[in-house]
């Protein structure tokens, strides 16, 4: 949450240019894909937007904005997705989405929580997953086969999603890294990840969270955590440190998703796919694993005049995970990858996050038919994607949306191509 | 007090309530526009209302005029003066009205006001045709630039984006349609002119209403031809670029050693009918393209360190060499280039062959890095009386420093149009935020030695150049009462 003279700085130097609602304009491949921000595309009112969300959050501060339920409803809607974010500093530098984080802040210590967020912290406490499942479970989709090792350098972090709605993920993980004789650990008291709490501005437990498994990852000994759960992913490299006031690098260990991990082994000749899967495939931008996951470099403002942020390190979305997921889909024999017009960093998002696939399930499914419409224009037959909550309802669209388009978690295609 | 609340159920029914609203947060949202005059007040509009589709937008207009409610317009948001100055204003959003077509065998387009450059370009470059992006960006609206001025750094060629206006369709202030050009026969935006008098003039112009007398929901805009395959773009959002193919285009860096070189060598340039763009080189541009990728906060920290480095005597020109039609044409061209060169002592560079500015992107580049700490005085003349007017442009921006920061030598931007007819002189000046009315300042003084040369300015001060051209205002508020005796469309 930035402080407060922080926060009105960065939102009154937005130009009102409205890059934040476009593609990053040299990358335009087609006027039907060439917009960013998913809520501005949908509910067209200025306010649905990081320019119109900038100046909400100007008004609210200065005493002549309440939370209105547009206001609220424009907030909520918002994915959290980061294009306007790394859009605007193309060229003006405004820390967007944490502008948009810091009013949702401001929203939820005025009391507006959505109902379907504080269930989602209930469960947490209740629980520890944002489900509500019996947390004994939580490992319950572990194959017999693969026995994780009670010592190892490496640790797997599961998150709540793959543990509780798509197993088929974590299966995949695990069974691969067996199958390359990866040595591995799991933690035996991981909690959720708090992912969702961060996003939906709980960040009292989201705290609790990070503490928990920090301390957790810090008594299992290991330096190298890897996580098959774009979401985790960034909690773990990005949230993380910023809720406790530090950089990613000064965290106690180093985030790797599965695909930075292989993508290496692969590079060094440690693992290879040797069987064919003949498929026509796009790759999907994870958020959280592309624009959102440049790592955190603590800041404590500090301005010269004209404009010089003394000693700020920016994050501009490039530092995020683009080329390994793509690394790996060309490394295995019978794949063809055709980008989606929009990929990479200007990559539309899925519509989950921000809390949207909790609260507003048909607003994140919209979202999502966009992209599966996306995708069915390059030709390919599957979509690939490396979050569960991204599989989950892009694979709901594309089941909706009648076009037969299969969606895949990187994972489960890799364990395909390896013998 | 608020829209009145049969008007508003009116205008639910017009365009279904859930585009329509006035709700604070959505009003506040549409309170600001970019590039606005900072020292105007702006109102929260008392409503804003999203049609899609010309037949509201007549609806709405009649229904303003019926209850004496202002309107504004906007679309993008990217724009100057869209906002509301009057209390109740409607604030009509035309985003969702984005329909785009493309005839591709007779080479032109027809756009609504939500369809933007970079969105229209995409879609031509698949078929081998291209516009040319307006200098303030890509994500500017294609009608709105087009029916203002249209002013494109590739305008060297293909002359300003108002020309390129065909066929329009505008409703009037009172809520009829007016259909222009071949438009006005048949439902054909082919041909612009006629029949009878050619009111585009109303639209635009130096002196003209800044489209602020109805709404042009449709346009006709003439598109080029262009070679056959598609730009690639390469790069990270903070540093992209369009890779140009080798074989048909070429940029060079030239330097010239005295201003009167520079100048003939534009002119020249010009009667050899050669290039895509040319254009002069401030300082501040070379510090904003060596400073990309580190954003506004980084260009700051690079020309606190750079900018004194960058100043020089010389007078830089930038060329693109585009071989139209074939890669002969390129080797042509770059001969009668480096001719012109050495006729003029210069010393030519070649650059890389790619474009992050003109084709697609063409975000304004400088004033956005610079985090909007910057007023511009844009005019128009000939290239030779731009770069004098420079010389005294510079003397009083002495006057105002500080706080006026140093820009090293002078920051004056000299884009040439039409092959060199005519120039843009565009004044760019920057100050810390906190010292913003400075810049106002200097502006107005801008203008009136702006005024006195005889210079057009793009967006003139009414109350400095109305005595200058003949009391333009008085004839202006004569149209506009003839068009709009209610006087609800964008007032003042």
């Amino acid at each position: 949450m930035l402080k407060v003279e922080e926060y009105k700085h960065q939102a009154s130097t937005c130009v009102r240019c409205s890059y934040c609602k476009m593609v990053d304009l040299n990358w335009v491949k087609s006027s039907r894909f060439s917009r960013q921000c998913p809520i501005d595309v949908r509910y067209r009112y200025n306010l649905y937007s990081g320019h119109g969300l900038l100046h909400a959050a100007l008004a609210e501060l200065d005493g002549k904005l309440d939370f209105t339920p547009k206001l609220m409803d424009a907030l909520w809607h918002c994915t959290l997705c980061g294009g306007c974010d790394i859009r605007c500093k193309r060229n003006l530098d405004v820390e967007v989405l944490q502008v948009i984080e810091t009013l949702r802040c401001r929203c939820v210590e005025q009391g507006n929580t959505l109902p379907e967020h504080k269930m989602l912290a209930a469960n947490v406490k209740k629980s520890h997953n944002i489900y509500g499942a019996a947390h004994g479970t939580r490992f319950k989709w572990m194959p017999k086969d693969v026995k994780p090792a009670a010592k190892a350098d490496i640790l797997y972090f599961v998150g709540d999603p793959s543990c509780y709605r798509h197993p088929e993920i974590a299966q995949a993980t695990v069974t691969l890294l067996s199958k390359a004789g990866i040595k591995f650990m799991v933690l035996k008291d991981e909690w959720s990840s708090g992912h969702e709490l961060f996003a939906t501005a709980q960040l009292e437990l989201a705290k609790e969270m990070a503490e928990h498994n920090i301390q957790a990852i810090k008594n299992s000994g290991v330096k190298t955590v890897i996580t098959s759960d774009a979401e985790a992913y960034k909690t773990l490299k990005v949230d993380y440190p910023k809720i406790l006031e530090k950089s990613t690098e000064d965290m106690p260990y180093t985030v790797l998703h599965i695909t930075e991990y292989i993508d290496q082994l692969m590079q060094d000749g440690k693992i290879k796919f040797n069987r064919k899967v003949a498929m026509k495939v796009t790759y999907h931008d994870p958020c959280n694993l592309g624009r959102l996951a440049d790592p955190w470099y603590h800041w404590e403002p500090k301005y010269e005049s004209p404009n010089i942020a003394v000693g700020k390190k920016w994050r501009r979305g490039y530092d995020g995970i683009y080329e390994p997921p793509r690394n790996i889909l060309k490394g295995i024999r019978g794949i063809e990858l055709i980008e989606m017009d929009r990929h990479h960093d200007n990559a539309w998002c899925c519509g989950y996050g921000g809390g949207v696939g909790v609260a507003f399930p048909d607003d994140a499914m919209w979202t999502a038919g966009e992209r599966t419409e996306e995708a069915q224009l390059t030709g390919a037959e599957a979509i690939v994607s490396c979050c569960p909550n991204c599989k989950d309802i892009l694979g709901q669209a594309a089941e909706a949306d009648s076009t037969g388009m299969k969606v895949y978690d990187i994972t489960e295609v890799m364990l395909r191509a390896i013998r | 007090m608020s829209i009145p609340k049969e008007a508003y159920q009116t205008l639910q029914s017009i365009v279904g309530p859930e585009w329509v609203s006035d709700d604070p947060a959505i009003c506040e949202a549409d309170r600001y526009c970019s590039l606005s005059d900072p020292t105007d007040e702006k109102r929260r509009p008392g409503c804003s209302i999203e049609p899609s589709s010309t037949d509201e937008v007549q609806a709405i207009v009649k229904v303003a005029n019926r209850y004496k409610l202002p309107f504004v317009v906007t679309s993008t948001f990217y724009s100057s003066g869209t906002y509301a100055r009057k209390e109740n204003s409607i604030l009509i959003d035309l985003k969702r009205m984005n329909k785009l077509e493309i005839d591709e065998k007779n080479q032109y387009a027809i756009v609504e006001p939500g369809v933007t450059f970079s969105a229209l370009q995409a879609d031509l470059f698949k078929m081998g045709l291209c516009t040319f992006v307006p200098g303030c960006g890509g994500q500017a609206s294609v009608v709105a630039n087009t029916v203002n001025m249209g002013d494109a750094p590739i305008g060297w060629r293909h002359g300003l984006g108002y020309q390129r206006l065909l066929g329009v369709e505008w409703v009037l202030p009172e809520g009829d349609i007016l259909k222009m050009g071949s438009l006005s026969n048949a439902n054909d935006f082919f041909w612009g002119e006629g029949p009878g008098p050619d009111l585009r003039g109303l639209l635009r112009g130096c002196a003209g209403h800044q489209s602020k007398l109805g709404i042009i929901t449709r346009i006709g805009v003439k598109v080029f031809p262009f070679i056959s395959e598609e730009l690639e773009p390469s790069g990270w959002s903070y540093h992209t670029t369009m890779m140009l193919p080798t074989n048909r285009f070429k940029w060079y860096n030239i330097r010239f050693y005295s201003h009167e070189d520079i100048i003939n060598a534009m002119f020249e340039i010009g009667r050899c009918e050669i290039a895509l763009v040319v254009m002069t080189v401030p300082p501040i541009f070379r510090g904003v393209a060596r400073s990309r990728g580190v954003g506004c906060g980084g260009f700051w920290e690079y020309w606190k360190e750079a900018g004194p480095k960058l100043a020089r005597k010389q007078e830089d020109l930038r060329v693109l060499l585009y071989g139209i039609g074939s890669d002969k044409r390129l080797e042509y061209e770059e001969k009668v280039l480096l001719d012109i060169v050495k006729d003029f002592n210069g010393s030519a560079r070649e650059a890389p062959c790619q474009d992050e500015t003109n084709f697609m992107a063409a975000d304004a580049i400088c004033a956005n890095v610079v985090g909007g700490r910057f007023a511009s005085e844009v005019s128009y003349e000939s290239i030779n009386q731009a770069t004098r007017y420079s010389k005294e442009v510079d003397k009083i921006t002495d006057a105002h420093r500080p706080p006026i920061l140093q820009e090293y030598n002078t920051t004056d931007w000299i884009c040439p149009y039409e092959l060199g007819y005519v120039a843009k002189m565009e004044c760019l000046r920057m100050a810390a935020a906190e010292d913003n009315y400075a810049l106002q300042e200097w502006k107005r003084d801008v203008e009136v030695v702006c005024a006195e040369r005889g210079a057009y300015a793009l967006v003139p001060n009414s109350d400095v150049f109305g005595p200058v051209w003949g009391n333009y205002p008085e004839k202006e508020d004569k149209i506009r009462a003839a068009f709009d005796p209610n006087h609800v469309s964008s007032p003042e």
